[in-house]
């Protein structure tokens, strides 16, 4: 965490002081320290930096893997392609929605857990800890094909559950959570929750950290819960929460595998599980479009980077660096 | 939510009541705090649970009561009576005397059916006037615990999990050793560039790695290695920037004067690392260990990609989804099998689990 | 995801002991895994040249089919060792999906099948012309119908595959509901009218049928869709579905048709629009078909309608009867199909055996496709239900899978036959320009269509042509 904030405060502070020549022991030290690195940069070079570029140069190209003679330099015209395909956008539209909505939920509900957890009156912290964890550590696709279950309009648990408030949940003219494109971006969330439990405890290690005399001398100066809260927990909290929400908006931007083990590629309902990289894997290994894949492929390339810069450049007003070591 | 306020300060106190007063005051409503808060937590945890109890009870149904939308909770099935060579459903029928008698169902029709008393089937056939569907079934609690061998054997379930255990234990492996390495570097030696490159590695837990697929596949294709575990595992043997970052920051934590020591004992880096450092970061590297683990257990997209004409060695998330597109009208071996592929992993996090909880908790904040 | 924080972990014994145990458990697995590795298909030790035999294009997906085709290729293993025939069995729904992927990232399985004239559709180009192979091994193609055979061959493409088995369609009826409703059974015989319970005959038609269809349709009380009274919220059993069925399949119902015009364009055909607009009253007004909420329900066999004894008629091919009915509770029987205008057309699905064209092993693939649709095409078609295309497997085919699978059972199997004098052409499975997108679009299109309450199916259909018109634009 701390070099995601040392990043911004460096974007804030500005530039390092000036280099001078290096000794022959400096020299000796980096030589050292290139050679323990060389791993990385070596897989780097051989998957990252390679393949981008050759994705760009593809996105060119009129490819189909079975018939690589056939290749043909296209120019721009699977750019314009992915601009001019309706599903682009809609994935884009679909992708975004998604991240507005359980975004802000999962960041709350993990930092309502996490305050649960820290709370002095609750009893059995490690096993209402080890419960809220549990979810977690259940394989991705097992727990959506229980979910798929839970969720079933007609026998599922849910909508009985609902059910019981007299909402008429079950049945045709029910609830059907698969079968519409704003109400299956809430079954998504509810098996996304399922996996907040790792957010959870990175927030309660945050809260652990706040040193208690701040509370005191909060409640000192009169604050209720709810201004400790803000004007505490909160602002101290911050990086946790930064962090949070990054690594939370990377894994949506990359989100796959629950809309493809309910959905395949078919993108039901009526597009609402067309994702960015369903449409990419769709265009590139389903149809085995390869060039206009790797133009899509550029296309959420450049909407992450475009998203994460956003991020980062916001933090800087909301973020608190204060307790930072 | 409910989140519990911490005690007031005592400053509201009136002289009047005495110490004892208050303390019991402060304690009734601490016992009241902590038991609201509880079951708070324990309503709300048995909720974030329920799909668990809900996969459980239709995994023990048969198929008449997972596809029946009016059927009971718990895992029952309809009572039968077999007369003349057929199977016949039981109904508690309201008689025209007001007694309500179970009768098995023989002949069934819109406004009148034909019944037979399983207690005396010699006594004949009962005609009764009404709507046999608006009648209860008679049902028992039939578990059915054989859904789970059927589905542990059409899943194939020990190949799945041991393709997947093997492609964990080997990326595991690979990639706790290289990251090791690396993190080591970045952590110790000061060289050219080294921020520039550590913000690159950095870079690449944010950027999505689709960019780089279409051109990877097309190699991997060339090489011959798509069908096999090859893609999937040797680029771990290159280092994965999330267990660099981990591993860095716990060895920045390792005070440096066990290096220097060593060193002037007469080790060279590489030896420092493997005398020094890695025992130093047993505690790290098992963190980072179990939690790639998990990792590749859940991996999906690229074992979907690579391994999409070798079905015979997908892991088991793979697997399961495969099974599920085949036998989507039989949901409580869906059941069954999404229970059995749950309860390794979930295993192993229990038996691990203080390591686990120290990873994630124990942060350098001090209390 | 895996995202934790991580310093300054107190170092203990128990710690180092887990971390032992996982080492030694990595060590274990690894060599266990090198054992699988070695039984496994990625690198097998012995030099049998591996055959992929991909499953899913045509019957064979469903999970009760699974078993006798894993005895086929343990039996062809078994019986020589210079051949490894691999089966690789895919959900029909994701089937042309994952082919797809495989064929266009060269990772394509050698046999296809059995394949429907859709699989044939969706990759067109892409399989072996068999014709030398043929020639070479003298294969001798007397026991098949010359017609049959010459329907393979394709200009172009040559003969891309040889006729293993055709499939009728006709109804499948549930005489228990139609006993519980006291309505007399559908005609077995092409031509012959509907006698009414009180002796009325009644052409055996679209509208007669959807009268008993309304009859057979019930709710939770016991009302059925005729009755001012019934709730259409909790309906428990429906009179009539076109089972598995996608806008060509259902349409052809009312006559066959394509959506490809003879310039290549796209377009609905006259009967067909009249057919959409039937299913949809019939799932949104008149509630005698399941509309996508009940029809995915478990209730109705999450899509397998009939098989679940809550559809009165059902409609389908011939596979449906070994695939899903083996394990049937109550009676069932055939029907004719009704006829619609005052013709009958009753869709044919004909399945075959097709070789990849980026086969490695052309030669031995072609000796396992000769073995599958010979020494095990007997078993084959049993499993599939599938009439044999070999004339000398005909005779006794129905009393053959009739013994195997519904034993005491009493089924007029000569409707089936007789569907063969009314088959669709140009077939429901017929090509499309760009198919797999113009399927992604009739997808798209089926999902409103049965999802939705309160659609205008005429503007539907127009907004589908134009949907398809810039798919077949883009091909």
């Amino acid at each position: 965490m701390s070099d995601l904030t040392a990043a911004v405060r460096r974007a804030r502070r500005g530039k390092r002081p000036p280099k001078r020549p290096a000794s022959p022991m400096e020299r000796r030290e980096a030589r050292w320290g290139y050679a323990f690195i060389a791993p990385w940069i070596i897989g780097f070079a051989l998957f990252w930096l390679i393949p981008m570029l050759a994705s760009l140069v593809f996105s060119t190209l009129d490819f189909q893997l079975t018939d690589p003679e056939a290749t043909s330099f296209v120019g721009m015209s699977n750019w314009e392609r992915a601009m001019s395909d309706p599903h682009t956008w809609q994935s884009l539209l679909v992708t975004l929605r998604f991240t507005v909505l359980f975004l802000p939920l999962s960041l709350v509900v993990a930092l309502g857990l996490a305050l649960l957890l820290n709370s002095a009156h609750l009893r059995g912290v490690g096993f209402f800890r080890l419960l809220f964890y549990a979810p977690s550590m259940i394989p991705l696709v097992a727990g959506i094909l229980i979910w798929q279950q839970v969720l079933n309009p007609q026998t599922g648990w849910l909508n009985k559950i609902i059910g019981l408030t007299g909402v008429q949940a079950t049945g045709a003219g029910g609830i059907r959570w698969f079968d519409n494109p704003v109400l299956v971006l809430f079954a998504f969330s509810f098996i996304g929750l399922w996996g907040v439990g790792n957010a959870m405890m990175i927030n309660l290690a945050g809260l652990q950290g706040i040193p208690t005399q701040l509370y005191e001398a909060a409640a000192i100066d009169g604050a209720g819960w709810w201004r400790r809260l803000r004007t505490v927990t909160l602002p101290l909290l911050s990086p946790v929460m930064f962090y949070n929400l990054v690594i939370g908006s990377v894994l949506i931007m990359q989100y796959f595998v629950q809309p493809w083990v309910l959905f395949g590629a078919t993108g039901h309902p009526e597009g609402g599980s067309r994702f960015l990289l369903i449409h990419f894997y769709q265009q590139a290994f389903v149809f085995g479009n390869m060039g206009y894949g790797a133009a899509l492929a550029w296309f959420i390339f450049l909407v992450v980077a475009a998203l994460t810069a956003v991020l980062f450049g916001t933090a800087r007003f909301w973020v608190h660096y204060g307790s930072e070591r | 939510m409910s989140v519990a306020a911490p005690e007031r300060p005592e400053a509201a106190q009136t002289p009047a009541r005495t110490h004892e007063e208050a303390r019991m005051r402060r304690r009734r409503k601490r016992i009241l705090w902590g038991g609201g808060v509880t079951l708070g937590a324990f309503l709300l945890v048995s909720l974030f649970l329920m799909p668990l109890g809900y996969g459980m009870v239709t995994a023990l149904k048969d198929k008449d009561g997972v596809s029946d939308p009016n059927s009971p909770i718990l895992p029952v099935s309809a009572e039968v009576f077999e007369y003349e060579g057929e199977e016949h459903e039981v109904y508690a029928v309201p008689m025209p005397g007001g007694e309500v008698r179970e009768l098995a169902l023989i002949e069934p029709g819109r406004e009148s059916s034909v019944f037979i008393d399983p207690g005396d089937p010699g006594a004949g056939p009962i005609e009764w006037e009404g709507r046999w569907r608006t009648l209860d079934p008679v049902r028992g609690f039939n578990p059915q615990w054989g859904n789970f061998a059927e589905a542990w054997s059409t899943i194939d379930f020990v190949r799945l999990t041991a393709w997947t255990l093997f492609y964990a234990l080997t990326t595991v492996f690979a990639t706790v050793v290289s990251s090791a390495i690396v993190a080591y570097g970045f952590a110790r030696f000061r060289f050219p560039f080294r921020k520039a490159l550590f913000g690159l590695l950095m870079a690449t837990i944010l950027l999505p790695p689709a960019v780089t697929l279409v051109p990877k596949y097309a190699v991997f294709l060339q090489m011959g290695w798509i069908g096999t575990y090859l893609p999937l595992i040797v680029p771990h043997f290159f280092a994965n920037a999330f267990n660099v970052f981990l591993l860095r920051q716990y060895f920045l934590t390792i005070p440096k004067e066990l290096e220097e020591a060593a060193r002037i004992d007469g080790a060279g880096p590489i030896r420092t690392f493997a005398r020094v450092i890695v025992p130093q970061a047993i505690p790290a590297l098992t963190a980072v260990s179990l939690f790639h683990f998990f990792y590749a257990w859940n991996d999906f997209f690229e074992p979907l990609l690579y391994l999409a004409g070798n079905r015979d060695i997908v892991p088991i998330g793979v697997g399961l989804s495969y099974f599920s597109g085949v036998y989507n009208t039989e949901p409580h071996l869906i059941m069954a099998a999404s229970l059995l592929a749950l309860v390794l992993p979930v295993a192993i996090f229990l038996a691990a689990q203080r390591v686990f909880v120290q990873g994630i908790v124990v942060t350098g904040v001090d209390k | 995801m895996r995202t934790k924080p991580l310093t300054r972990a107190p170092r203990t014994t128990r710690l180092r002991r887990t971390a032992g145990a996982v080492a030694v458990g990595a060590c274990t697995a690894l060599a266990a895994a090198a054992c699988l590795d070695g039984g496994g298909a990625s690198s097998t030790a012995s030099d049998a040249v591996e055959i992929r035999w991909f499953v899913g294009m045509g019957a064979g997906s469903d999970a009760p089919t699974i078993p006798a085709q894993e005895q086929v290729v343990e039996e062809f293993n078994a019986s020589q060792d210079e051949i490894e025939l691999v089966l690789e069995v895919v959900d029909a729904d994701q089937a042309p999906d994952i082919l797809s992927t495989q064929i266009a990232t060269g990772d394509a399985p050698d046999i296809v099948g059995p394949m429907g004239i859709r699989g044939r559709s969706t990759f067109p180009g892409a399989w072996l012309d068999l014709t030398p192979h043929i020639e070479q091994n003298d294969y001798d193609l007397s026991d098949f119908d010359p017609a049959l055979v010459d329907f393979y061959q394709i200009e172009e493409e040559g003969q891309i595959g040889l006729p293993f088995a055709v499939f009728p369609s006709f109804l499948y009826v549930n005489l228990d509901l139609f006993d519980e409703a006291g309505l007399p059974y559908p005609p077995q015989e092409y031509g012959a009218p509907y006698v009414d319970a009180d002796g009325t005959e009644r052409p055996w038609n679209i509208e007669t049928m959807t009268d008993l269809a309304m009859r057979l349709t019930v709710d939770a009380e016991g009302n059925d869709a005729t009755d001012p009274a019934f709730d259409s919220d909790n309906i428990v059993q429906f009179g009539f579905g076109n089972i598995f069925a996608d806008i060509r399949a259902q349409s052809t119902l009312f006559g066959a048709g394509s959506l490809v015009d003879e310039d290549g364009d796209a377009r609905i055909p006259e009967p067909w629009v009249e057919a959409q607009q039937w299913y949809y009253d019939g799932m949104w007004e008149d509630h005698f078909m399941p509309n996508g909420p009940y029809g995915d329900s478990d209730m109705m066999g999450a899509g397998s309608w009939f098989e679940s004894g809550n559809l009165g008629i059902g409609y389908t091919h011939l596979w449906y009867a070994t695939c899903c009915m083996g394990g049937f509770e109550g009676d069932w029987d055939t029907a004719a199909v009704p006829a619609s205008g005052g013709e009958v057309t009753a869709k044919l699905h004909a399945d075959t055996f097709s070789i990849t064209k980026d086969t490695e092993h052309p030669e031995e693939a072609f000796e396992v496709l000769t073995h599958l649709i010979g020494d095990a095409a007997e078993e084959l078609t049993q499993t599939y239900g599938g009439m044999p295309a070999r004339i000398s497997l005909q005779d006794g085919y129905f009393d053959r899978v009739g013994d195997e699978n519904f034993e005491g059972q009493d089924i007029n199997w000569d409707v089936v036959v007789e569907g063969m004098s009314h088959v669709d052409n140009p077939s429901h499975e017929g090509g499309m320009p760009n198919f797999l997108e113009a399927e992604s679009v009739l997808g798209e299109y089926g999902t409103r269509f049965s999802q939705e309450d309160d659609l205008d199916i005429e503007a539907e259909l127009e907004a589908l042509r134009e949907d398809l018109q810039a798919v077949f634009d883009a091909a």
